[in-house]
């Protein structure tokens, strides 16, 4: 017994490193960004930068709007719809994959996490040149004689941007959630008289939930606070928080910017942990 | 699979490596061009293997991840298996709430949170920098370790608990158990959180453009700092050779692995080829280490350093058959001083960053390049030093309608780089030559969709404060009111805000008119599709600028600052960077040496030296001046209500 109870010492130390390193270089940096948040040029205490994001505002024709609220919803619903289409362009190719020969498993995976490992500002460099008005894409519409698209410039620009920068992660945990999922199960609500969709919903979405969360947490997360894709895609045009808060670093805001991080960072957790309590009733129940 | 499946993976894999083709594509393109292809070539990639600091930059980048993943998966690994024999309920919530923050926090956060306590604390211990490579190993080991751990917990889950005590109780000590028990079970899991910390790491952008400190460039900042000049296709040759790189690994490692692939043997093989992997991956990993830490300690030069901070793509560095200015230092510094240095070469992409990163005392470089409106404002700041002109003799080149401008009105802080003025590019095939001349063509309806304005807010509302006759250095909010009225008047028409994605949209002909520096009008010119006629003209009120050498008072070796300012003086290294960067230059070596005016040919002698001698008067009534930090506020506040609409 005293060999387990050094056995359990050896853990504790072992847990040790990782302890410390997480309060220094994970807790007390958000520490920080709360002190700037709340402090001024001086470092005296002040709500003035978290009043500024929620307060001020810009007239334009005559209509009044929030500056900092429309860029935080406008960055919100681009990254939500980029998060919906990864989800359902990855989710019916995750199936495919769980359920095909395991050489083909490995081939596929290898592809769709190989463009990860090219640069991602080149990646969206590339996705210019495609999307152009004189691109690509459109010599190729106009080759077949159809008429060309006006995309790069707009909001479908730079969804795709973030669709495709974003999309391996979204594929890959909802895969090893289904590549572990029994395939008796779908046998026996087949027996049991379900329909495809009717598997699909009952039996297949409802296991595969806790790779759906993470996949959906792993794409929203970085494309609501991207500020290269909306540069290059966006033709400029659309500014988004994520533009704001390096838009404020680059003015030598750092309260400014450590506010609209801070407002950011506190909505994203409540979404998240009301995300996770979500997840947790439906798999309960 | 079935036949629908099938398509439909087919579909997806096409969306995947459309991009991938572009780039592999691209990389063999016989000229500059990222968007116009004008015939097969390698030329790209001798180039890229000329390039000292990009190949530089690659380097950096690997021993980051390299570092990066080893130390957090040994460190993760760890922590997982602490964690999971965690008893107490309370603890173990607290470890997987810290642990999922760096997940669920934007890498803007984490960026940000890291650089204000680095920066923070740097200043507290009065530090001279307070960002470098250390700092950027903890930001990038930080943001891996929860991948890391998320990867290992589940393979601890699933390992039989009983395991490791049968081993105990025939005899192996814990330790022993441990090494030949667990860790075997749980290998597929440090590998694949090895394999995700190096690919995490090797593509982050954000958290190291905010911890990326003194001399230490990854790729992706060094990219990013293109944005003034153009991305080259170097930059997909490169991609192309990690691509190729990168399937060869793969296909290797499922060729060792699958061997001679009978599914039935799968398992007996899979217990066996685990056993190889285990050895493989301590293999590699010691590998790993010795490297490192040679590249590291062993790498670490011993002699004097200088650390150059210049804009992106703003010397000439020997690529495209040009003269490398850094190595041509190197050799005449050895030749006349008799011991040799070492020239750390950083780039940035604008004054405002330049600014930010040496204000917050993140950095410290010896020699700088600051715009004419940034060195008044960090005179003023007292961040500059007086320079020691007996260092510079070759001072007496530059031309006297560069000197006592109001920057610098006694000469005592700056040496001139380059100079150029703002103006306008258009296609003449599609622009009528009548509609020509001044800054109205921007707000010319008849283009409309076809314009491209600047992509930053001082340079935009300078356009547009020309235009009305506005003065650009206004402290009265109204005239800023009234020029962004004029911005958004204009934004209908505007295609696109851009900096150096100007390049590849005037060169394709995806826009008509574009406003940029006089300087790039020759760079897109030679690289110009057919059916493109591109020409150039400057308004009569613009915005003139002046980049000269500074030496910031963070300055470690000042003799030596002085030297390479002087270097860069010379006849040889002043007439390559001219010829490279294509603005004018105020070194008399240069703009009155016959060579050189050959080299760069009529029109562009008459665009860059239309009649030197009124320079001086045009410069102090239109050129940019340091607005204060409330005005400077203003504007951005501007800027964003223009942005957001």
């Amino acid at each position: 017994m005293k060999e387990k109870n050094g056995l359990r010492l050896a853990r504790r130390l072992a847990l040790g490193p990782y302890g410390l390193w997480a309060m220094l270089f994970i807790l007390v940096p958000l520490l920080f960004v709360a002190y700037y948040a709340f402090t001024d040029n001086d470092f005296a205490f002040t709500t003035d930068n978290i009043a500024r994001f929620f307060t001020a505002t810009s007239v334009s024709d005559g209509v009044v709007t929030h500056t900092y609220l429309l860029i935080f919803w406008r960055s919100l619903k681009l990254a939500v719809i980029s998060t919906v289409i990864c989800l359902l362009m990855g989710y019916p190719i995750a199936y495919i994959l769980s359920r095909s020969p395991l050489r083909t498993q490995k081939i596929l995976i290898t592809l769709i996490m190989i463009p990860m490992w090219m640069n991602f500002l080149i990646r969206t460099y590339a996705w210019m040149t495609i999307l152009q008005d004189t691109g690509i894409l459109n010599s190729f519409l106009r080759l077949l004689s159809l008429r060309p698209v006006h995309i790069i410039g707009t909001e479908g620009a730079v969804v795709i941007g973030m669709v495709y920068d974003y999309f391996p992660y979204m594929i890959l945990p909802i895969y090893s959630v289904m590549a572990k999922m029994d395939v008796r199960l779908e046998e026996a609500a087949r027996d049991l008289g379900c329909n495809s969709f009717g598997v699909l919903r009952r039996v297949i979405f409802p296991l595969s939930l806790p790779g759906v969360i993470s996949g959906v947490t792993m794409v929203l997360i970085p494309s609501i606070s991207t500020f290269y894709i909306s540069q290059k895609l966006g033709n400029g045009k659309f500014y988004l928080i994520g533009d704001a808060i390096e838009g404020q670093y680059v003015a030598n805001n750092l309260h400014f910017a450590a506010a609209i991080a801070f407002i950011l960072m506190v909505i994203l957790l409540i979404g998240m942990a009301l995300m996770q309590r979500y997840a947790n009733s439906r798999a309960a129940a | 699979m079935k036949t629908s499946a099938k398509i439909y993976t087919a579909l997806i894999m096409l969306f995947l490596f459309a991009p991938i083709a572009i780039l592999l594509i691209f990389s063999f393109n016989a000229a500059k061009s990222l968007s116009v292809f004008s015939g097969f070539s390698l030329y790209w990639y001798r180039e890229l293997f000329r390039d000292a600091e990009t190949l530089g930059a690659v380097r950096n980048t690997l021993v980051l991840a390299l570092s990066a993943a080893v130390l957090s998966t040994a460190m993760g690994t760890a922590a997982a298996v602490g964690i999971f024999r965690l008893r107490s309920k309370v603890l173990r919530a607290a470890y997987d709430t810290v642990t999922n923050i760096p997940m669920i926090n934007p890498d803007i956060i984490t960026g940000i949170s890291l650089m204000l306590m680095f920066v923070f604390v740097g200043r507290l211990f009065g530090a001279a920098t307070s960002l470098n490579f250390w700092t950027m190993l903890i930001a990038h080991i930080t943001f891996c370790l929860p991948y890391v751990i998320l990867q290992v917990l589940p393979k601890l889950q699933q390992m039989d608990a009983s395991l490791p005590e049968a081993a105990m109780d025939l005899g192996c000590t814990p330790f022993r158990a441990f090494l030949k028990v667990e860790i075997p079970e749980i290998m597929p899991g440090i590998v694949t959180g090895l394999i995700m910390a190096f690919t995490l790491s090797l593509d982050d952008f954000v958290i190291s453009y905010f911890t990326a400190g003194n001399g230490f460039q990854t790729l992706p900042i060094r990219i990013y700092n293109m944005t003034k000049k153009t991305v080259t296709p170097k930059m997909y040759a490169l991609s192309t050779i990690i691509f190729f790189t990168i399937l060869a690994l793969l296909i290797m490692t499922n060729l060792i692995d699958t061997g001679p692939g009978v599914e039935k043997q799968e398992k007996k093989e899979r217990s066996a080829a685990s056993k190889r992997r285990t050895k493989l991956a301590f293999g590699i990993g010691a590998v790993l280490a010795v490297g490192m830490a040679a590249v590291l300690f062993l790498g670490a030069p011993k002699k004097p350093v200088l650390n150059v901070y210049n804009w992106g793509e703003y010397i000439s560095d020997g690529s495209e058959d040009s003269f490398d200015v850094l190595q041509g230092f190197e050799d005449w510094y050895l030749a006349n001083y008799g011991h040799e240095v070492e020239v750390n070469y950083t780039t940035f992409a604008s004054n405002e960053d330049m600014y930010a990163k040496l204000s917050s005392g993140a950095v410290s470089y010896d020699v700088i390049v600051p715009s004419d409106y940034m060195i008044a404002r960090m005179r003023e700041e007292g961040m500059l030093l007086p320079l020691d002109f007996d260092n510079i003799p070759n001072y007496q080149y530059i031309g006297e309608s560069f000197k006592n401008l109001y920057y610098d009105p006694d000469n005592l802080y700056s040496v001139p780089y380059t100079y150029n003025f703002t103006g306008i590019i258009y296609d003449a095939n599609r622009v009528d030559e009548a509609d020509t001349g001044d800054w109205d063509l921007l707000w010319n309806p008849k283009y409309a969709g076809q314009i491209l304005q600047f992509n930053n807010s001082r340079d935009a509302f300078g356009t547009a404060q020309y235009k009305l006759g506005l003065d650009v250095n206004s402290d009265d909010p109204a005239d800023w009111q009234a020029a962004l009225a004029a911005l958004k008047e204009q934004q209908p028409l505007v295609k696109s805000y851009v900096m150096d994605e100007v390049y590849n949209m005037m060169e394709s002909g995806e826009a008509a008119v574009c406003t940029y520096y006089a300087g790039d009008y020759f760079i897109m010119a030679d690289a110009q599709a057919p059916g493109v006629e591109l020409s150039f003209y400057a308004p009569e009120r613009t915005n003139y600028f002046v980049d000269a050498f500074c030496i910031p008072t963070c300055c470690q070796n000042k003799e030596l600052a002085e030297a390479f300012i002087n270097y860069m003086l010379e006849y040889e290294p002043a007439v390559a960077n001219a010829e490279y960067i294509c603005y004018g230059c105020p070194n008399r070596l240069v703009y009155e040496d016959g060579a050189y005016a050959e080299d760069m040919g009529e029109e562009a002698m008459e665009i860059l030296y239309p009649n030197l001698d009124d320079f001086g008067e045009k410069y102090e009534q239109f050129a940019f001046r340091n607005l204060s930090p409330a005005m400077l506020g203003t504007i951005n506040t501007l800027w964003e209500e223009l942005k957001i609409n």
